[in-house]
C-alpha cells in the first residue's frame, strides 16, 4: 500500500522524528527478538550463562518502551498527526507494549530455563519446546518486518500462524501432563516445561496483536478481538476461501 | 456524545467500493439522509472570466451539523462558501451554473431576492468587521434594515443575539459605546452576534477565527458548538486542527474540486484518498 | 569620513537640512507679515523738530518716525541734498507728518544733519479724521458753536469727554442711514419691482396701483420722519469743534464729528499704549473702510470672504461627494471613466484665472442673463443675477476646487475595507443601504479634508474673484436683516483682492504698506481658523469612524 508511508512531509524534521521511532522499535523488536532466541537456547542447551543474560537484558526492552513512549508523546504534542501519522503513533505506542510484554515473557522462559538446568534433563533436551520457541520467534520477526514493511498480507500470514502456535502449545501441554501422570517425578520439572510453553503461547499472541496493529496502521480499521476470518476479510477485502 | 451516535446511523459508510467511485467524480461516499439536508449543492461550476474556479462540486450540508471546508489556498473553499448567499454575485466577472437548493428550492433561480436570501444564510468573515457605530447600532442593524423601528422589540433581539453570542456579559453595561473598542475576538463575538441576531438558518463562517489569538479563537469554537443546535453552520478554516475540533463532517477541496466528503472522525483518521491524507498530514502529494 | 558616508548619516542630514529651510521659510514669512502688520496698531511716539536745509529757512517738524536708513554721501549729493564732499555716509529719516490736507504731503524723508534736537512734547496730539488721514498738532481751544468752552489743562478731558458724545451721535447717524433708511430703500425698490411684476404680467389694476401708491406714500411717511431725525442729529454733531495748532504754528479748525479718535502718545503709559493698540485692532477688523480702503477696517472683506468661503463649501460639498461617490461606486471601470476621471484630475491644474473666465462668460451671462430672464423680468434691464456676484463668485471657486474634493473623497471610499461593505450586504442590506449607512460615515474624515483642501484653495484666490463678483468697495453685507436676509446676487469685498487693492491701487503708497501686510495676517489668520474648524470636525469624526485599518 502506497499511501501508508512516513515520509513526505513538509516539515522534514517530522519525517526525521517519525523514521526515528520506526527504527527505534524495529531495534526493540530485534532486542527482543534477541532475548526469545537466546531464552530457548537456553532452554534447550541448558546455558545458564545465557539464560542470566536474558534475564539481566530485560531492563533494556523496558528501557526501550519507556524511551520510545515519550517520543511518541512528543511527536503528539508537537505535531498533532493526523490520519496515518496519528495512525503511526498509536499503533507504536500499542506496538511498544507488546513488545514489552514479549520482553517479560522472554524473561520468564530464561528463568524457566535457569531452573530446569539445575534438573534432570529429559532425552529430548526439550526439543518440542524449542521447536515452540522457534515458531513463536518467527510470528515475532514476522510482525515486525510486516510492521517495517506496512504490509497487511504478511500480517494476516503472521496472525494466522498464531493458530499453529496454539496447536503445538496444547499437544506439548498434554504431554507434559502424560509425563506428570506416568512419572510424579518429573513434575516439577513438568511444571517449568508448562510455564515456559505458556509463556511462549503468550508472546505469540502478543505477535498477533502486533499484526493487527499494523492492519489498523495501514487500513484504519480496527481488527482486534474479532475472528481470523473476519480479520482478513477487513484487511484484504476479500472473503477467505 | 449523542451527536456521534445519530451521526453513524445516518451515516452509511461504503468502503468496499474502493477507490473506483473516486474516479475524476466529485461524488462522495457520505449519505446524509434526505430530510436532514439543509443545502444541496449539485453539479456547481463556477468560472471566474476563464478561470474555472469550481468543478462539478456536488455535496450536501446537513441540517443543525456544522460541516467544515478545508483545503490549500485557492482551493475553492471560500468561493463554494460563497455561493450560498450569493456573495460571488458582486464579482462582475464570476459566472454560475449548477443549482443550489435550500431547503428545496434553488437559490440561484430567476426572481430569487438576494437581500432575503442573505437574511436566511448568514455570514462572518474573517476579519471581524463591525460597523463604525455602537455596539447596540451594530446589532440591530440587520433589523432596522428590515423597518424594526420598535425600541422594545430591538432591546429585547439586541440582548438575546449577545447572549447567543456569550458577549453580553461582557458588554452589557457599554451598549452605546462603538464597536472598535472592542477586542479582536469580541468584535468577532460581535460580528456573529450582528449575524445570528437577524435569525437566518445558515450560517457561514470564513475563516472566523484565523486572526485571534488562541483563547479567543476557543471562545468562537465554544460558540460554534453553542449555536449548533439552531443554526446550520458551514465554516471554512486553514486550521485543521480546527476543524477537526468543531465539525461533524469535513470536505476537503483542492483546485476548485472537492476532494472528499466525510464525516470528520474519517476524515482526520482514515481519509479515503490520498490527496486528502497528504493534506491533513502535511504531505506534498 | 568614509565611515560617516556608510553610516546613512548623509542622508539623515540632507532630509532634516530640507525640512530646517522650509520651516524657516514659512516662519519668516509668518514673523515678516507678523511684525509689519502688528506694528501697524502700535500708537509711536510723535516728534517734534525743525529743519534747516544750509540755504534755506527753518522749518518745524511734527510727525511720527516711520523708518531710518543710511545712504552714501554720494548717492545723495547726486540727488541735489548739499552734503559736504568728505561726508562718506549720511543718515535719513522718512516721517509720517499727516496733516494732508494742511502740507499737501504725508510722507517725507529729512537729513539727518539738517535735524534739529528731538523734543516729545506731551500735549502733541494724534486726530484719527474720517477724511484726509491722521492730523498732528497740539490742542489750543475746544469750541462750541463757536464759543470757547474749554482751554489749558482742563482742554484735554473736555474734549475726551465731547469727542465721545460726537462719536455716539454718529453712530446713531450711521446706523439710521445705513440700517433704517437702507431699509426703506430696499422695501421701496420691493414695491417698485412688485409693481412692474404686475405691470409685465398684464395683472395691473387700477385697484392694485392705487395699494402700491399707498404703500409707497407710508415708505414716504416713514422716510420724512427718519430724515427729520437724521437733520437734528447731524447738526447736533456738528456743535463741537476744536482749535489746533499744527507744525509752522497755523492753526487749524477741526469739527468734532470729522474725528474717529484722539490720542496723545507721548503722554501714554506702555499699559495705556497696549490698551490702545487692542482697541484699534479691534477697530480694524471690526470697522469699515474708509477713504479708498486705505483707512478704516477691512471687516466686510473678512465677512465677504468668509461668507464665499461657506456658501462655496456648500456647493461642493455635495457636488464633489456625489460624482465621487458615482464615480467609485456606480460608474462601470472603463475607459471612458478614465478619461472622466483623468479629466477630473487635470481640472484641478487649470490656471484659475480661467475658471475667472469661464465664470463670467457661462455663469454670469449665460446662466445669470437666463435667470434674470426668467425670474427677475421686472428688474431688468437692470442685472439682477446678470452681473458678478457672491454666488458667481462661490460658484466659480466650486468649479475649482471640485478636483480636490472630488479625489479625496474618492480616495477615502477606497480606503474603506471591503470586508465591511460585505458585512452589511451578507446582513441583506441592499448596495444603497449599504453605501449609505455605512460606507458613506466612514469616508466623511476623507471627505473633511478634501473640504479642508478646497477651503484654504479657496480662500486664497484673487484672481478669478475679480471677474465673477468681488469688488473694491461693495456698499452692503451680503448677509443682513432684510429678507432673505442672504443676497447671493449682490457683489462682496475680499481680504485677498483687498491687499491687492490697498498695496497697488491706493494714492497713498505709504500709508498703505502697513495696512497691506496687516490685510495679509488677517487673511492667513481666516485661513487658518477655517481651516482647524474643519480640521476639529474631521478629527472629531475619525475618533467616532476609528477603525483598525486605519
Amino acid at each position: 500500500m502506497e499511501k501508508t508511508r512516513l515520509g513526505g512531509h513538509y516539515l522534514e524534521k517530522y519525517d526525521e522524528e517519525l523514521e526515528a521511532i520506526r527504527n527505534r522499535v524495529l531495534s526493540m523488536g530485534g532486542l527482543v527478538e534477541e532475548q526469545i532466541s537466546h531464552a530457548i537456547t537456553a532452554l534447550g542447551s541448558g546455558d545458564v550463562g545465557l539464560a542470566e543474560e536474558v534475564v539481566q537484558n530485560d531492563m533494556k526492552v523496558n528501557g526501550f518502551e519507556v524511551g520510545i513512549d515519550e517520543q511518541c508523546s512528543q511527536v503528539l504534542a508537537r505535531h498533532q498527526p493526523a490520519a496515518s501519522d496519528l495512525r503511526f503513533v498509536i499503533a507504536v505506542i500499542k506496538t511498544i507494549t507488546d513488545l514489552e510484554r514479549i520482553g517479560d515473557q522472554a524473561e520468564r522462559v530464561a528463568r524457566m530455563a535457569l531452573q530446569l538446568a539445575r534438573k534432570d534433563r529429559p532425552k529430548n533436551q526439550y526439543a518440542d519446546v524449542v521447536s515452540l520457541g522457534e515458531r513463536v520467534l518467527a510470528m515475532v520477526h514476522g510482525a515486525l518486518d510486516a510492521f517495517a514493511r506496512m504490509d497487511v498480507e504478511a500480517a494476516v500470514q503472521v496472525a494466522r500462524s498464531d493458530v499453529a502456535v496454539d496447536n503445538d502449545y496444547e499437544s506439548i501441554m498434554r504431554q507434559s501432563i502424560t509425563f506428570m501422570m506416568e512419572d510424579p517425578r518429573t513434575i516439577s520439572r513438568a511444571m517449568d516445561v508448562i510455564w515456559a510453553i505458556r509463556a511462549l503461547e503468550r508472546i505469540g499472541d502478543h505477535a498477533r496483536n502486533m499484526c493487527e496493529y499494523v492492519v489498523y496502521l495501514v487500513k484504519g480499521k480496527d481488527v482486534r478481538h474479532i475472528s481470523l476470518d473476519q480479520l482478513e476479510e477487513a484487511a484484504l477485502g476479500k472473503k477467505p476461501g | 456524545m449523542d451527536g456521534t451516535d445519530t451521526m453513524s446511523q445516518q451515516t452509511t459508510l461504503t468502503h468496499g467500493m474502493g477507490d473506483k467511485l473516486f474516479e475524476g467524480m466529485n461524488r462522495t461516499k457520505l449519505d446524509i439522509a434526505r430530510e436532514d439536508i439543509c443545502v444541496e449543492v449539485k453539479d456547481l461550476n463556477l468560472y471566474y472570466g476563464q478561470d474555472h474556479a469550481l468543478k462539478n462540486v456536488t455535496m450536501q450540508i446537513a441540517r443543525h451539523r456544522v460541516t467544515a471546508f478545508i483545503g490549500p489556498s485557492g482551493c475553492g473553499k471560500s468561493t463554494l462558501l460563497r455561493c450560498f448567499n450569493r456573495m460571488n454575485d458582486l464579482i462582475d466577472i464570476c459566472r454560475i451554473n449548477g443549482e443550489i437548493m435550500l431547503d428545496g428550492s434553488n437559490i440561484y433561480d430567476r426572481g430569487v431576492d438576494v437581500a432575503e436570501l442573505r437574511r436566511r444564510v448568514g455570514m462572518v468573515f474573517q476579519k471581524p468587521n463591525p460597523f463604525p457605530k455602537s455596539i447596540y447600532e451594530n446589532i440591530a442593524y440587520g433589523l432596522r434594515l428590515q423597518g424594526v423601528k420598535d425600541r422594545k422589540v430591538l432591546d429585547e433581539v439586541v440582548e438575546r443575539a449577545l447572549k447567543r453570542a456569550a458577549l453580553w456579559d461582557e458588554v452589557k453595561d457599554r451598549l452605546n459605546e462603538n464597536a472598535f473598542g472592542l477586542s479582536g475576538g469580541q468584535q468577532q463575538r460581535l460580528v456573529i452576534a450582528r449575524a445570528i441576531a437577524i435569525e437566518p438558518e445558515v450560517l457561514l463562517l470564513d475563516e472566523p477565527a484565523s486572526a485571534l489569538d488562541p483563547i479567543s479563537t476557543a471562545k468562537i469554537e465554544e460558540l460554534i458548538y453553542e449555536l449548533k443546535d439552531q443554526y446550520t453552520i458551514a465554516i471554512v478554516t486553514h486550521n485543521m486542527q480546527q476543524a477537526a475540533r468543531v465539525s461533524d463532517y469535513t470536505a476537503y477541496m483542492y483546485m476548485g474540486e472537492l476532494i472528499e466528503f466525510d464525516d470528520t472522525l474519517s476524515i482526520f483518521t482514515n481519509p479515503a484518498r490520498k490527496a486528502t491524507e497528504d493534506y491533513i498530514t502535511g504531505r506534498y502529494g | 569620513m568614509k565611515e560617516w558616508w556608510k553610516s546613512g548619516s548623509p542622508w539623515v542630514w540632507l532630509n532634516g537640512g530640507a525640512v530646517t529651510v522650509s520651516m524657516i521659510m514659512v516662519f519668516g514669512l509668518l514673523l515678516l507679515i507678523l511684525v509689519r502688520g502688528f506694528g501697524h496698531f502700535w500708537p509711536h511716539e510723535v516728534v517734534q523738530t525743525y529743519y534747516e536745509v544750509p540755504g534755506t529757512d527753518r522749518v518745524e517738524v511734527v510727525g511720527e518716525l516711520r523708518r531710518s536708513e543710511t545712504l552714501t554721501g554720494q548717492s545723495m549729493r547726486e540727488a541735489g541734498a548739499p552734503i559736504p564732499e568728505d561726508q562718506m555716509v549720511v543718515t535719513r529719516h522718512l516721517f509720517k507728518l499727516g496733516n494732508r490736507d494742511v502740507t499737501g504731503r504725508d510722507f517725507t524723508y529729512f537729513i539727518d544733519d539738517f535735524l534739529g534736537e528731538w523734543r516729545y512734547p506731551r500735549d502733541m496730539t494724534v486726530l484719527e479724521r474720517r477724511e484726509w488721514g491722521d492730523f498732528y498738532g497740539q490742542p489750543l481751544r475746544l469750541l462750541e458753536a463757536g464759543r470757547t468752552v474749554a482751554e489749558g489743562a482742563d482742554l484735554w478731558a473736555e474734549f475726551r469727554a465731547r469727542l465721545a458724545r460726537s462719536n455716539r451721535l454718529y453712530d446713531e447717524i450711521r446706523q439710521i442711514e445705513r440700517g433704517d433708511i437702507g431699509n426703506i430703500n430696499f422695501r421701496m425698490e420691493r414695491v417698485r419691482l412688485d409693481q412692474r411684476r404686475a405691470e409685465l404680467r398684464g395683472t395691473l389694476t387700477p385697484e392694485l396701483e392705487r395699494q402700491f401708491a399707498e404703500r409707497r406714500a407710508a415708505l414716504d411717511a416713514e422716510y420724512a420722519v427718519l430724515q427729520e431725525r437724521l437733520d437734528t442729529l447731524i447738526e447736533e454733531a456738528r456743535r463741537d469743534s476744536i482749535v489746533m495748532r499744527a507744525a509752522g504754528g497755523q492753526e487749524v479748525t477741526i469739527r468734532l464729528d470729522r474725528i474717529v479718535k484722539a490720542w496723545q502718545p507721548n503722554d501714554m503709559s506702555v499699559f495705556a499704549k497696549v490698551r490702545f493698540y487692542i482697541g484699534d485692532f479691534f477697530d480694524f477688523i471690526f470697522g469699515y473702510p474708509r477713504e479708498a480702503n486705505t483707512e478704516g477696517g477691512i471687516f466686510p472683506a473678512i465677512f465677504g470672504t468668509v461668507t464665499m468661503v461657506l456658501v462655496m463649501s456648500i456647493i461642493v460639498t455635495p457636488f464633489g461627494v456625489l460624482a465621487a461617490i458615482y464615480l467609485r461606486e456606480y460608474a462601470r471601470q472603463g475607459p471612458l471613466l478614465r478619461t472622466i476621471r483623468i479629466s477630473v484630475y487635470n481640472l484641478a491644474g487649470v490656471p484659475s484665472i480661467v475658471f475667472g473666465v469661464f465664470g463670467l462668460g457661462f455663469f454670469v451671462y449665460v446662466m445669470g442673463g437666463a435667470i434674470d430672464r426668467t425670474f427677475y423680468p421686472e428688474a431688468l434691464p437692470a442685472p439682477t443675477f446678470g452681473t458678478p456676484g457672491l454666488f458667481w463668485a462661490s460658484l466659480t471657486l466650486a468649479l475649482l476646487t471640485l478636483p480636490v474634493v472630488i479625489v479625496s473623497t474618492e480616495e477615502g471610499l477606497a480606503r474603506i475595507p471591503s470586508t465591511i461593505r460585505q458585512g452589511s450586504l451578507a446582513l441583506g442590506a441592499t448596495k444603497g443601504e449599504t453605501l449609505w449607512k455605512v460606507v458613506v460615515p466612514l469616508a466623511t474624515p476623507a471627505m473633511m479634508t478634501g473640504l479642508i483642501l478646497a477651503i484654504a484653495r479657496a480662500a486664497g484666490e484673487v484672481a478669478p474673484l475679480m471677474l465673477v463678483g468681488v469688488v473694491k468697495l461693495a456698499p452692503t453685507l451680503p448677509i443682513d436683516g432684510n429678507f432673505p436676509f442672504v443676497h447671493l446676487e449682490r457683489k462682496i469685498m475680499h481680504l485677498g483682492f483687498h491687499i491687492y487693492d490697498v498695496g497697488f491701487q491706493s494714492p497713498h503708497a505709504e500709508a498703505a504698506e502697513a495696512l497691506v501686510y496687516a490685510t495679509a495676517l488677517i487673511l492667513v489668520l481666516l485661513i487658518v481658523m477655517l481651516n482647524l474648524t474643519a480640521i476639529t470636525i474631521r478629527n472629531h469624526l475619525r475618533e467616532k469612524y476609528r477603525s483598525e485599518s486605519d
